[in-house]
């Protein structure tokens, strides 16, 4: 037996249905309304344009007190992102607020897909290739492969 | 976008529960609990106000009672009064205080408002950042509707109170009479905007309106009320906010939504800025203005929302209403000491605090044993109804809980609320008594057990050898000073009790086997039973099989 959803996860819901995010969306499961497919489209400009990923988020007993939890399940190469798809991202832990909601992530994870931060990687192989001042091309063309090979519509 | 600091987000998948989930904490620390804890919300609705009738009142709602005018740039203080913050008294160096070192916080003034008398530091008072908005909402329909108006003006006559002592009053100074374009409702928050309108003044309307001015009146407060409803929605809960409070740093939350944000955090969720409010919040006022607002405005959908709150606590519509804490055994009669640490528990006791003080405790099923109809779940089926009796809150948000178990109860069904288990339960009592007699009069006139059968022996005695067996065996481990009879556990468990039904539970709680063993005890139905299984105890430490 599961206890009604709690209102916010509703309204939260039907604003992404009502007022889309351009570039993301984020639909839950029939059967289980905390589950949601999650789109996401490389922003312009950068090595993931024309790429959509797909990720899964999952809103747990206790959010908003704690953050969504969410993963890439495309394949990306990417800083902050490792193989298994789970991100590092600030809000996603110790800066998480229960002030942000599932709109406001998803609008980070695609900013920081616009600006990989190979500083404090999640994923050492990537942000060895990607720091090295004379690698970085091919990082970033690595980068490109994959979203053409792993993330076409 | 914020910094990036590395994370592991999809650890290895966790059940849902620990078995560690609170933590029994050793008897000695427990002594002496203060209960500080559970503060209710003062909510005393009032009848919905009209537009057009209640025009004067609705706009004392918005007036500070310093400058008499609209709020400006409102902060609300501690005490959860509001006030412009251009009318906030003077600033003084506070004296004798070194700690914290805050420059903010060494500035105080004198709180002006009657009831309160305090000195709030200057640091505590910001804008308050939801009333602010919803000023600047009220004054963008009132300049809306002003602009709408025809030309006949609203005729407003300031009222004499008697105490003013009317024939001092020279006939030259008439009451103040205004003349303001507009409904009522606008007329009269004008005329406070433009400083005319004393806090306390009343008026008397003397024109006459029209259908169609009434209207206006009413399409404003519905204006009104539309355009402001977003600044009233709480931004962790996402609906209306219920029993307001007011952040140091001007940011509004249900009380309730900022006491869980608590339990995680001691900062601001909407600013960052670090939260100097004791975890339990019993000390911080509602904020006084928004809950008249709200409570003005709206009582049905405060009640309405009220009520809704409560049915989530209870785990939605059902019965799942009964808190489950699963964590380790207790019994009847017995006291149990609880530290709480984990956000979703505190959250839990809290919950239980403030309403009947009870929650049903289970041990920690780690093997999964099927339970019953439940299957095999976290849990075992029967568990323990606690009553607190002290609580405290320690400085970190971690609570001391002192409760005693008050009956047993078996879990029917059972739910997840805000990450704590809740359930329906069905209380577990003895047979009646005569059923009682019926069993030992069936049990002793057995024919005499086999030799050596020892279980049959205790099938057959009577239940006051059964009692006396254990209360003689009692005796003799205090003779030899057993251990786990130490004054310390007989000042927490007292006497073994002279009732055969409870001395079984005296007896599993001070008695170190193990909690499996002593979970036997929770489906009994009758007194014998229970006594039976504390003689077996007893010959098998005899026996010395343990
Ligand atoms: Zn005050
Ligand atoms: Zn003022
Ligand atoms: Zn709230
Ligand atoms: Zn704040």
């Amino acid at each position: 037996m599961t206890a009604p959803l709690p209102k916010r996860i509703i309204k939260e819901t039907e604003r992404l249905q009502s007022e889309p995010v351009p570039g993301i969306s984020a639909s839950p499961h029939d059967d289980n309304a905390r589950y949601f497919d999650v789109m996401v489209e490389g922003p312009g400009g950068s090595c993931y344009e024309g790429g959509v990923f797909s990720l899964e988020l999952f809103l747990p007993d206790d959010y908003p007190m704690c953050p969504p939890r969410i993963r890439f399940l495309t394949r990306i190469y990417h800083p902050n992102i490792d193989r298994l798809g789970r991100i590092c991202l600030d809000v996603l832990k110790n800066n998480w607020s229960p002030a942000l909601q599932i709109r406001t992530i998803l609008l980070s994870i695609q900013a920081l897909l616009g600006a990989p931060n190979p500083d404090d990687p999640l994923n050492e192989a990537v942000a060895k290739q990607w720091k090295a001042r004379e690698n970085q091309p091919e990082a970033i063309k690595t980068a490109r492969e994959w979203t053409r090979l792993y993330a076409n519509k | 976008m914020g910094r990036i600091v590395s994370m592991n987000l999809f650890e290895a998948a966790q059940p849902p529960f620990t078995a560690n989930e609170g933590q029994l904490i050793s008897e000695k620390t427990a002594s002496g609990l203060m209960n500080d804890d559970g503060r209710p919300a003062e909510n005393n609705p009032s009848p919905t106000l009209g537009a057009h009738e209640d025009a004067r009142d609705l706009v004392r709602l918005v007036q500070c009672t310093r400058c008499s005018r609209p709020f400006r740039m409102p902060v609300t203080l501690p005490c959860g009064n509001s006030l412009c913050r251009q009318c906030l008294p003077d600033v003084y160096e506070r004296e004798h205080i070194t700690y914290p070192d805050i420059p903010g916080r060494l500035q105080a003034f004198q709180c002006p408002f009657e009831g309160c008398d305090r000195e709030h530091p200057a640091s505590d008072c910001s804008v308050d950042v939801t009333l602010t908005k919803l000023m600047e909402s009220i004054t963008e329909v009132v300049a809306k509707y002003a602009a709408l108006v025809g030309d006949r003006p609203t005729m407003m006559e300031e009222v004499v109170r008697w105490d003013e002592g009317v024939s001092l009053l020279p006939a030259a100074e008439k009451p103040a009479l205004h003349e303001i374009p507009g409904g009522r409702l606008g007329a009269t928050f004008v005329l406070a905007a433009q400083g005319k309108l004393g806090y306390n003044v009343e008026l008397n309307y003397l024109s006459d309106l029209s259908e169609s001015e009434r209207a206006l009146d009413a399409n404003m407060l519905a204006e009104l009320f539309e355009s402001t409803q977003r600044e009233v929605d709480c931004q962790v809960c996402y609906n209306l906010m219920l029993d307001p409070v007011t952040t140091y740093c001007g940011h509004t939350l249900c009380r309730k939504c900022l006491a869980r944000v608590l339990d995680h955090t001691h900062h601001c969720p909407v600013c960052r800025r670090g939260l100097a409010i004791p975890p339990s919040l019993q000390t911080q006022s509602s904020n006084k203005t928004l809950v008249n607002l709200l409570n003005g405005l709206c009582p049905e959908i405060v009640a309405a929302r009220a009520e809704a709150v409560a049915l989530e606590e209870r785990g939605g519509e059902g019965d799942l209403d009964v808190p489950l804490f699963v964590c380790a055994l207790g019994f009847p009669n017995q006291p149990t000491f609880l530290r709480i640490f984990e956000p979703r528990y505190r959250l839990m006791i809290r919950r239980a605090l403030e309403a009947n003080g009870e929650f049903g405790m289970l041990m920690y099923n780690r093997y999964l044993e099927p339970q019953g109809d439940l299957g095999p779940v976290h849990f075992y089926h029967y568990g323990i109804k606690l009553r607190i009796l002290h609580s405290q809150v320690l400085a970190d948000g971690t609570s001391l809980i002192e409760s005693t178990g008050v009956y047993r109860f078996r879990v029917k069904a059972h739910g997840t609320v805000d990450g704590y288990a809740v359930g329906s339960i069905e209380r577990l009592d003895d047979v009646p008594l005569a059923e009682e007699q019926r069993i030992e009069a069936e049990d002793t006139s057995l024919p005499p057990a086999e030799q050596g059968d020892v279980a049959g022996a205790i099938n057959r005695m009577s239940t006051r050898s059964l009692l006396a067996l254990g209360q003689n065996f009692i005796l003799r481990m205090q003779d030899r000073s057993a251990n786990w009879l130490q004054q310390r556990v007989l000042d927490i468990h007292g006497q073994p009790p002279a009732d055969a039904a409870l001395f079984p539970y005296w007896f599993a709680s001070v008695l170190p086997i193990s909690d499996e063993e002593k979970y036997k005890l929770m489906g009994t139905t009758t007194v014998r039973e229970r006594l039976k299984i504390t003689a077996s105890w007893i010959r098998r430490i005899e026996s010395q099989r343990w």
